[in-house]
C-alpha cells in the first residue's frame, strides 16, 4: 500500500468498472477513488474525505481470503471468507474483521435484512462503532451477496452525528446503479 | 507519546522555576483525602494524568453502565476500606484483554477483560487491590524517577505504540514495576482481601487463572511472535510457580474464609456477560478462549459458557468443531430453552450442513423466543425456506 494516497476525481456519464472487472457502479458528481486500497479485491472512494464519507466496495473475493490486508500489529490472522458461507455469516465476518482491524470492541451490528446487489440477492445490514482515541461515533450500512461462490460487498461509514444520515439515501442510490457480472465458476462445486 | 512526555518534562521545568509547593506532612500517601503531589516531577506526571482522565471520560470505549461502575467501586471499597476508596477514581472500559492500571493522580482504569476473567468478587478484589496498593506505594512515580535518573527517558517513551488507552493500559510495563514491587503489591493486596474477609486463595487463583490461559495461547502459536510475547510476559511480571507459591502459602497464614462473593459477582456482571464474551470470542484466539471458559465453567457448564463455547467452535469452523458446536448449541437450549440464541445457532449450523428442515424449524424458534430480534427479517427470511 502506498503510504501516501492518490486520489483520483470520477467523472463519467456511464456505469465505471470497480474493484476489478466484474463490478460497475455509476458514480454521482464530487466522488473520488484512491489509490491507496484496503485489499487487493477492494477500492475506496469518498467525496469530502475518508473521516466523512468513505465508501468501499469488494468485488471477486474468492474463497479463503480475508476482506482486508493484516494490519502489522495484528497477532491473530484475519478471519477468512468461504463460499459456502450464509448471509448472517458474511455479516459476522464483516464485523469481526472490522473489530481486527480498528483494535475496537465497540461494535455493534443493528438491523440485518435481505437485500439486493444488482441482480442477485444478499444482505443489507447496519452498524455503529467507535475507533480508539477517535472520540466519535460512526454509522455503517452494508449491502453484500455471493454471487457463483464469490463474496460482493459494499459499505458505507459516516460519522454517526450528521453526515451518515445526511449522505445514506444518495449512497442508496448510487449503489441501486451497481451492476454485477461475475465470471462464472469454473470447477469446484 | 513523545509529546507526552515532552510536555511532562517541560511542565516539570516549569514548575522548578515556580515558587515552592506549600509544605506537606510527609507520612500522608496518596490513598489519604487531600493528599498533593509533592514536588515538580509528580505534580507534572499529575497533570498529564489528569488530561489523559479527561480523554478517558470522553471515550467511546468507557462503559457507563451506572449499576455496574457502583458494584465495582463497592468492591475496590470493601476491599480497601472506604477511608481510602474515595481517592479512586474508577473507569471501566470496554476492551476483552485481561488489565487494571491505576495512575499516581487516582485514576484507576479497569477492562472488561478483567470482568470476564474474574470468577467471583475476591478474584476481582484481588487485582483492584493490586493495584491500589501500586499506587498507595507510589510505584509508578518510583519507576519514573528511576527511569529519568538512569536513562534517557525520551527514546525510553517512544517504544509505546497505540493510542491514549493503550499507552494507559501499558503504564504496567511503561514503568515496568519490578519483581520487588510486584511481590510488595501482591502482599498488600492480599493483606486488604484478608482484611476485608475475602477468602484469602483467591489472591493466588486469579493469577494462576491467567497464567493457564497465557500459556494455552502460547502452546497454540505458532512458534514465534506469540510463545515469545508470552515469555517476555512471564519474565517482566512475577507471573510464575514462584508467585503462586508465595501468595499461597501467605494466604494460609491469613484468617480462613469461605467468601468469594461468587454468587453477587455473577448477579452484578450478568447483564453485561454475553457481551464480554462475545468480545473475547471475536479476537480469534480459540486457545486462549477455550482455556479461558473452561476456568469459568470449572466443571459445570451452564447455558450461557455451553452456547459460548459452541460459537467458539462454529467461528473456528475446523471439521471436529461443526459437531462439538452443535453439541453444544443442543446442550445450551435444553438447559435454557429461553437463551434464543442457541437456536439461531442451531439452526444455522444445521442450515450450513445442508439439514434445511430442522434448520429452518429451530430458526423459527429462535423467532419466537426473540421476536424483536434486529436480524429478525434476515432470519425470517432464511426460516421461510427462500434462502437469500
Amino acid at each position: 500500500m502506498p503510504l501516501k494516497a492518490e486520489w483520483t476525481a470520477l467523472v463519467s456519464n456511464e456505469p465505471l468498472p470497480v474493484a476489478g472487472k466484474s463490478m460497475k457502479v455509476q458514480p454521482m458528481a464530487g466522488w473520488n477513488r484512491s489509490s491507496a486500497k484496503p485489499s487487493s479485491r477492494s477500492e475506496r472512494w469518498t467525496r469530502d474525505g475518508l473521516a466523512l464519507n468513505e465508501l468501499t466496495f469488494f468485488a471477486d473475493v474468492r474463497d479463503g481470503e480475508a476482506l482486508y490486508f493484516k494490519p502489522l500489529m495484528a497477532e491473530k490472522d484475519l478471519p477468512k471468507f468461504r463460499s459456502a458461507m450464509l448471509p448472517t455469516e458474511i455479516v459476522e465476518l464483516f464485523e469481526n474483521s472490522n473489530r481486527m482491524i480498528l483494535a475496537s470492541s465497540v461494535f455493534t451490528i443493528g438491523k440485518v435484512e435481505p437485500a439486493s446487489l444488482g441482480i442477485h440477492s444478499g444482505v443489507r445490514f447496519t452498524y455503529e462503532y467507535a475507533a480508539p482515541d477517535e472520540g466519535i461515533s460512526r454509522k455503517g450500512e452494508g449491502v453484500a451477496a455471493v454471487v457463483e461462490g464469490r463474496l460482493y460487498l459494499v459499505n458505507f461509514v459516516a460519522p454517526a452525528i450528521h453526515y451518515f444520515d445526511r449522505d445514506i439515501s444518495e449512497i442508496r442510490q448510487m449503489i441501486s446503479t451497481l451492476q454485477l457480472r461475475p465470471p462464472k465458476r469454473t470447477g469446484g462445486r | 507519546m513523545k509529546r507526552w512526555l515532552n510536555s511532562i518534562l517541560m511542565t516539570a521545568a516549569v514548575a522548578l522555576g515556580a515558587t515552592a509547593l506549600p509544605a506537606k506532612p510527609l507520612e500522608l500517601l496518596p490513598s489519604h483525602t487531600g493528599y498533593q503531589p509533592k514536588d515538580a516531577l509528580e505534580k507534572g506526571l499529575w497533570l498529564e494524568m489528569d488530561q489523559a482522565e479527561q480523554q478517558v471520560r470522553a471515550s467511546k470505549f468507557l462503559i457507563e453502565d451506572p449499576e455496574l461502575n457502583a458494584y465495582v467501586k463497592s468492591v475496590l471499597c470493601r476491599a480497601v476500606g472506604t477511608e481510602k476508596c474515595g481517592s479512586a477514581r474508577v473507569y471501566l472500559i470496554r476492551t476483552p484483554q485481561f488489565n487494571a492500571a491505576m495512575a499516581p493522580n487516582g485514576m484507576m482504569l479497569v477492562w472488561s477483560g478483567l470482568l470476564l476473567r474474574a470468577r467471583n468478587e475476591a478474584e476481582l478484589a484481588t487485582v483492584l487491590a493490586h493495584e491500589f496498593a501500586h499506587f498507595e506505594m507510589q510505584h509508578s512515580l518510583q519507576s519514573f524517577r528511576d527511569i529519568k535518573a538512569k536513562s534517557d527517558a525520551m527514546t525510553w517513551a517512544g517504544f509505546v505504540p497505540g493510542g491514549l488507552l493503550a499507552q494507559i493500559g501499558l503504564m504496567g510495563s511503561m514503568f515496568r514495576f519490578n519483581r520487588e514491587m510486584e511481590k510488595r503489591a501482591d502482599m498488600a493486596a492480599l493483606q486488604y482481601l484478608s482484611d476485608a474477609g475475602y477468602n484469602p486463595m483467591a489472591a493466588s487463583q486469579i493469577w494462576e487463572q491467567f497464567r493457564g490461559e497465557m500459556e494455552a495461547q502460547a502452546k497454540a502459536g505458532k512458534a514465534g511472535a506469540l510463545a515469545e510475547e508470552a515469555n517476555d510476559f512471564f519474565s517482566s511480571h512475577p507471573n510464575t510457580q514462584d508467585r503462586m507459591n508465595y501468595l499461597r502459602a501467605a494466604a494460609r497464614q491469613k484468617t480462613p474464609s469461605t467468601d468469594t462473593g461468587a454468587a453477587r459477582y455473577k448477579a452484578a456482571i450478568a447483564p453485561w456477560w454475553p457481551r464480554l464474551i462475545d468480545d473475547q470470542i471475536r479476537l480469534n484466539d480459540f486457545a486462549a478462549t477455550h482455556y479461558l471458559l473452561s476456568g469459568l465453567a470449572r466443571g459445570q457448564w451452564s447455558a450461557e459458557l455451553l452456547y459460548a463455547r459452541a460459537e467458539l467452535h462454529r467461528a473456528r469452523g475446523k471439521v471436529d468443531d461443526i459437531a462439538a458446536a452443535e453439541r453444544d448449541y443442543r446442550a445450551a437450549a435444553s438447559a435454557s430453552p429461553e437463551l434464543a440464541e442457541s437456536w439461531r445457532g442451531l439452526g444455522l449450523l444445521l442450515l450450513r450442513q445442508g439439514q434445511e428442515v430442522e434448520g429452518r424449524r429451530m430458526l423459527r424458534r429462535y423467532l419466537e423466543k426473540a421476536p424483536d430480534a434486529a436480524d429478525r427479517a434476515l432470519i425470517a427470511s432464511m426460516a421461510g425456506g427462500a434462502r437469500p
